[in-house]
């Protein structure tokens, strides 16, 4: 019989070169820059984030993850079994028996997969993806087959030499894809590189339901800041790279790619992976970056990225809404590759398009974006009485003002949010002409010098004073102080307080009741989710909970919570303005309209000017701030004259703030 | 013109006629004061005053609400030109010497302001003190003597019209040698004072204050560190100084008595002058723009925008959302996320002024808005509004636009 | 950026000041001065110095080098020395094609002096506020000099020269971190160091706010007095005009123009 014979040497052979071709793979990866990694406990630890974490994510859609439990479980399985079996020639029944079950659950697993990939979805790659259910339903019919004689099941001869060569082509095919492919850069060198990727993942504390969202400070000193080739990607950045399924789950999330800006955050990485293989982007066969055509990027190694393989554009698009990495399931960092590319147009080549350079160099030169005299930071709070760190230089709660305190919309806010601590009897104050911006968009923007400059002052300005907790109305600032400012403290200095949210701390009051509030009157609300509040902080429900307290019923649009929509104002993107077809913002609130809302709640002063920014007729914009400022019920007791009186300012229409 | 047209007005002056006229008392001449038979002067107290609206007689001692003469020429017209007195300075003991920047071939404010400090320092100084006043090519002043130009150097010729720094500068180091003045005096401007007050502080080896603002014969106190500092020092000898430096001369008139250059100007002009360049207002960057026509949502005929952009002369700026629809380029953008602009007007087309809008003009002096809406914040924050329909607004401007143009063009021939 | 533009033997000097943020007072790189390297690096990229007299320690000058260049030449002074004296000589001896400036510093004295005493000293024909170099042929340079409110004037200027830039020139482009901290600071003595003593008598302190002149009457009776300074200013509150044919309005705006001058 040929295929007693034959099986061992086709599947040796396979994999031999299979092993040939990991090599090969790790040899690219390893080009990438050193970063250190505990392999042994990355080793030990990916059973465990493969079928927990990352099921997690893909569990989203129990379909797919079914069909993938299935497919996957039943090709380890088999393929195990297959060794046993057919290589090694262990003569068992019950192991036979097992592998064919292995295989009938790996053909049904591979049937759902083939019976999507009838009609898919545009998120979806095509090409050899499109191959790749037929091929495991290949390899399940073939060594099925092939397996029955050695169960027993049918005759050794069976078949003659016909069905023998049949099986033979069949089982090249299968092995071909499952074995070779895996190796040789396949639809399935997810299994094999995203298995390696979660052992050696870049933040390890995203698995077991941990989060790890802030940004990797950049060594000023080291030779070249940023990543200007493939290989100046950390070698496990490298190896995300080739995790990715193209699955496109990404690409249905991201609002820059929604809006007909040039950015995919699939072909991004597809595009990395051709950079650190070197080739071009021709065999690419998923949706183009808007309005540029599949084909002509060329890349290489040791090639410049944005000469040929990826336009600055594409990168100066994405908003880091973070929304691409929340949805990947194979937990690939876009938001940081994208940044280290930007990091070194900014850093090395100056290049920080259209406004970007004129806000960099305001922040340089008066620590906040849009170059106003730093002394005059309080000037918002003149009618406010703040007390200053300065004179108190201990306090229970610090506001951190924001560099909301320059722009006339936030400042309504900010007097809201005063209004409110004020009325609860917080003890806190302001940092005043100290605080500076809190380097956020600088950061975004590539500009990390600026960043740490700007963070290591600020830090400086608090080491100064004592108190318990930050709390700012700035989803952006919150982020920077709680995720970002801890890799910057002096070695050996830990933060001693804790950052949080104003809608946060408002909850905290009100579940305290130390503010009494009354019923809100008005139409349907929405909630608008900051993606930095939600996505890099996770929190989606003391906003939420505040609102319920104020009887609001809300109305929750389809992209909420953690799958909520960008404003389209972050990461620098109003600034760097990269032109699409529609603007983020208009597709938002396109949503907020939707579910009819007259009102969308919102906890960020950026998505407040960018919703705001939306051409009337819209919903109107406020900030939860704002809604429990003016759900606050006076006490009739013997108020304080004071808190009337800021109370009226408060209250200044809105004519009277903008002559 | 019309007010010099005596006309009558024959209701006026039946009322005047009619005692019994409810308004007869207004339209007397006011009789309050009249010269009596033996020629003393007589005052009638019962014709002074008027009754008020609750019976009270009152007395109107501004004679605000007196009637104008009946069937007279009306009061405005009626101002006569006041012969200011003639300040003369004969032989004088020094001299001042002021070189104005004549934009246009007349004295300017500001050149006006440096004239009117040099007769301050000669007042400090006292003496017999003349202000020299040299003038380059050809000009159109016919007020020197009201300025204050006590001796005017007219320096003619084809070389000093155009830009001619160096032969300019030439000629003055002439002017310092043969009449050495006493101090030397330029507007510190971007016209023309500026370079030739360097030039010639370069040529004749004094430094300078520039940006001068409080100038005294013993310390002047000037600008410094790009207009962030004063530096108080004692006062050189070449001073540029900056506008409403002192008050200008307005009080007396003086000879303007001309004065020639003895020797001959030596200069060696290695510039040429190849004529000023067409430059289109748009090309002219935003934020420095003296005079901005910004279009919004509102504007709807974007050809007829640009038109009366280019009729108006003025630099064209947009709203947010008139970026976004495509209408105008990005670059055009007002506000804080775009331009902060700093233009002395601004004109508002159909913008009804978001908060961040309304900060981007927050240093623009003058604020025109045409609008829809009576009640945005744009109207709000404007000097004058127009609330009508933007089209037909701005057609009308291209109109008086033109109109202005021809008629510049036929007063200039 | 135009290859047409660049001249391979032309040999261009920018020199450099410590600029100054009128709104916090940093030090930083000076506009003008960053336009005149800018100018100098697009014409010349190859026969390029940036040069200062001053400080080599002073951080904003690394934000010229960040532009892009290799090093940066610093004739090592005192901050009470006067720099002219000592940029002469140096240039005297380097003779570049085109000395470039900025028109006035942003700290110290400002007063605009540098490029003319340079002019004097080297026996230089000065250009003042250009806004481009058109071309250079025949050993003289077509250049755009800046006019008030956005208007230009052809000149033609032998060289070698000096030019003093003007803002409206092409804007810098960004400093970069990464090639600013990497630059080379040659830092030079030269030797000389005249003490500037004049300066040493002044007193600076920072600029009081002028008052605006304010329109004054000339009024011959105490009547008429009273009357101006009681007049209601023309300031606050805007004019509204509304349901009036569109004519009478635009005259109304037309009007307000005319009365600010902006119309010519």
């Amino acid at each position: 019989m040929i295929l007693d014979w034959l099986l061992p040497i086709l599947i040796s052979a396979a994999l031999l070169l299979a092993v040939a071709g990991m090599l090969k793979r790790i040899s690219l990866w390893r080009a990438g820059q050193p970063e250190k990694v505990n392999f042994f406990s990355g080793l030990m630890a990916m059973p465990r984030r493969y079928l927990v974490d990352l099921h997690h994510v893909v569990e989203r859609d129990k379909y797919m993850s079914k069909t993938h439990v299935a497919t996957a479980g039943g090709f380890v399985l088999s393929m195990v079994l297959i060794l046993a079996v057919h290589l090694f020639g262990i003569e068992n029944r019950w192991l036979s028996y097992a592998l064919l079950g292995a295989l009938v659950l790996m053909f049904v697993g591979s049937f759902f997969v083939w019976k999507r990939r009838r009609n898919p979805p545009s998120r979806l790659s095509k090409g050899p993806w499109m191959r790749l259910p037929k091929s495991l339903l290949m390899f399940a019919v073939s060594f099925f087959i092939a397996t029955l004689p050695a169960a027993g099941i049918l005759p050794e001869a069976f078949g003659g030499w016909v069905l023998a060569v049949l099986l033979a082509a069949g089982i090249v095919w299968g092995l071909g894809e499952l074995v070779f492919g895996m190796a040789w850069g396949g639809p399935m060198k997810h299994a094999f590189a995203g298995a390696l990727h979660l052992a050696f993942h870049r933040r390890p504390e995203r698995f077991g339901g941990g989060r790890s969202t802030g940004l990797k400070p950049v060594d000023l000193n080291a030779a070249k800041l940023g990543v200007e080739k493939p290989t100046d990607f950390k070698w496990n950045q490298l190896l995300g790279f080739d995790a990715c399924v193209q699955c496109g789950k990404c690409e249905a999330m991201c609002p820059a790619f929604a809006a007909g800006q040039p950015l995919n955050p699939k072909k991004l990485i597809q595009d990395m992976v051709v950079g650190l293989a070197g080739g071009s982007d021709a065999k690419f066969a998923g949706s183009p970056y808007p309005g540029r055509d599949v084909g002509f990027a060329v890349g290489g190694p040791n090639k410049s990225i944005t000469e040929g393989l990826v336009s600055p554009d594409t990168l100066w698009s994405c908003t880091t809404c973070r929304a691409c990495v929340e949805e990947c399931p194979m937990m690939i960092e876009h938001v940081d590759a994208i940044v280290d590319m930007r990091r070194f147009l900014t850093l090395e080549k100056g290049n920080t398009p259209n406004k970007g350079a004129e806000v960099l160099e305001n922040l340089i030169a008066t620590d906040n974006p849009s170059g106003f005299n730093p002394g005059s930071r309080m000037n918002w709070a003149a009618d406010q009485n703040l007390r200053v760190m300065k004179d108190v230089k201990e306090v229970d709660v610090l506001f951190w003002v924001s560099d909301g305190a320059f722009d006339m919309r936030s400042q309504r806010i900010l007097r809201a949010f005063v209004k409110v601590l004020k009325a609860a009897k917080v003890d806190f104050a302001v940092l005043g002409d100290e605080e500076r911006d809190s380097g956020d968009v600088a950061r975004r923007l590539g500009d990390d010098a600026t960043f740490q400059s700007l963070a290591k002052r600020n830090i400086a300005a608090l080491s100064q004073y004592k108190f318990n907790r930050i709390v700012t109305t700035d989803p952006h600032a919150f982020h920077c102080l709680k995720n970002e400012y801890p890799d910057l403290y002096p070695a050996g200095q830990k933060p001693a307080y804790e950052v949080l949210h104003h809608t946060t701390f408002i909850n905290e009051l009100v579940k305290a009741e130390l503010l009494n509030l009354s019923e809100f009157k008005g139409g349907t609300v929405t909630y608008h989710d900051p993606c930095y509040l939600g996505r890099y902080n996770g929190e989606y429900d003391s906003p939420r909970e505040l609102l319920k307290e104020l009887g609001i019923e809300l109305a929750e649009m389809e992209r909420s919570g953690f799958r909520s929509r960008c404003c389209g104002g972050g990461g620098g993107a109003p600034i760097t303005d990269i032109p699409g077809e529609r603007r983020i913002a208009d597709m938002r609130m396109e949503e907020v309209r939707a579910v009819g809302a007259e009102l969308v709640a919102v906890g960020c002063q950026q998505c407040t000017a960018m919703l705001e920014g939306v051409v009337e007729p819209r919903a109107e914009v406020k900030d939860i701030a704002e809604l429990v400022a003016e759900a606050l019920v006076e006490e009739v007791s013997p108020a304080p004259a004071k808190s009337r009186e800021q109370s009226k300012v408060a209250k200044k229409p809105l004519a009277e703030e903008v002559s | 013109m019309s007010e010099d047209i005596i006309r009558r007005d024959p209701r006026a002056e039946w009322i005047a006629r009619n005692r019994l006229h409810p308004l007869h008392q207004t339209m007397q001449a006011s009789p309050a004061e009249t010269r009596g038979p033996s020629g003393l002067i007589r005052r009638n107290p019962h014709a002074v005053g008027f009754i008020g609206p609750n019976g009270i007689k009152r007395i109107d001692r501004m004679n605000a609400s007196g009637p104008a003469t009946v069937g007279g020429r009306r009061a405005a017209g009626a101002a006569k030109e006041v012969e200011l007195p003639l300040h003369r300075v004969e032989n004088p003991d020094y001299y001042i010497a002021v070189v104005p920047d004549m934009v246009g071939g007349r004295l300017n404010g500001h050149d006006k302001d440096v004239i009117g400090q040099a007769h301050k320092l000669i007042g400090e100084i006292g003496g017999n003190g003349a202000v020299l006043t040299i003038v380059f090519g050809e000009h159109r002043e016919e007020a020197f003597d009201k300025a204050g130009v006590d001796r005017l150097l007219h320096l003619q010729g084809d070389e000093y019209e155009g830009y001619s720094p160096e032969l300019r500068v030439a000629a003055l180091a002439q002017v310092e040698k043969e009449y050495a003045p006493r101090y030397w005096l330029l507007p510190d401007s971007v016209a023309a004072g500026f370079e030739l007050g360097c030039r010639l502080a370069a040529r004749i080896g004094e430094r300078p204050a520039t940006q001068a603002w409080q100038v005294g014969a013993e310390q002047t106190i000037c600008r410094g560190a790009g207009g962030t500092s004063d530096i108080t020092r004692q006062t050189p000898r070449l001073l540029l100084l900056a506008e409403e430096c002192a008050d200008q001369i307005d009080e007396t008139r003086h000879e303007v008595l001309p004065v020639e250059l003895v020797g001959t100007v030596a200069g060696h002009a290695s510039i040429r002058d190849c004529g000023q360049v067409a430059v289109d207002p748009n090309a002219i960057p935003l934020a420095e723009a003296e005079f901005i026509l910004s279009a919004g949502n509102g504007v709807s005929d974007w050809a007829q925008f640009h038109q009366a952009a280019e009729a108006l002369g003025a630099t064209e700026g947009a709203s947010r959302v008139a970026v976004d629809d495509g209408n105008m380029p990005r670059f055009r953008q007002v506000g804080a996320t775009g331009t902060w602009v700093t233009a002395r007007v601004y004109v508002a087309v159909g913008i009804s002024g978001a908060i961040q809008h309304m900060q981007g003009i927050g240093q623009c002096d003058k604020v025109i808005a045409i609008n829809t809406d009576v009640g945005c914040d744009m109207v709000k924050r404007a000097a004058l509004s127009v609330i009508g329909d933007s089209s037909e607004v701005l057609a009308e401007l291209i109109r008086l636009a033109k109109a202005h143009r021809q008629e510049v063009v036929e007063n200039a021939a | 950026m135009q290859p047409d533009k660049q001249n391979a033997s032309l040999r261009i000097t920018a020199l450099v000041s410590v600029g100054k943020h009128p709104g916090s007072g940093r030090a930083r790189r000076a506009e003008q001065d960053a336009r005149a390297v800018e100018m100098a690096m697009t014409l010349a990229p190859e026969g390029l110095e940036v040069l200062h007299a001053g400080d080599p320690q002073a951080d904003s000058l690394r934000a010229y080098a960040g532009m892009g260049l290799k090093r940066l030449r610093v004739l090592q002074q005192g901050t009470n020395a006067d720099a002219v004296p000592a940029l002469s000589q140096y240039l005297k001896q380097q003779k570049p094609d085109i000395i470039l400036t900025g028109v006035r510093a942003e700290s110290g004295e400002s007063s605009g002096m540098t490029p003319y005493l340079l002019g004097e000293a080297l026996g230089l024909p000065v250009v003042t506020r250009i806004a481009e170099i058109v071309s250079i042929d025949h050993g003289e340079a077509n250049l755009l000099q800046a006019l008030p409110r956005g208007q230009r004037r052809a000149l033609r200027v032998p060289l070698p020269f000096v030019a003093s830039v003007d803002m409206a020139a092409a804007a810098p482009r960004q400093s970069a971190f990464g090639p600013a901290s990497r630059a080379d600071l040659e830092s030079q003595d030269i030797g000389m160091a005249v003490m500037d003593e004049v300066k040493a008598a002044w007193s600076e302190a920072p600029a009081r706010k002028r008052p605006k002149r304010l329109k004054v009457v000339k009024a011959k009776t105490a009547a008429d007095r009273f009357k101006a300074a009681t007049a209601k200013s023309s300031g606050d509150g805007g004019k509204v005009l509304r349901d009036k044919p569109a004519s009478e309005m635009a005259q109304a705006v037309f009007d307000l123009l005319l009365e600010e001058g902006v119309l010519r």
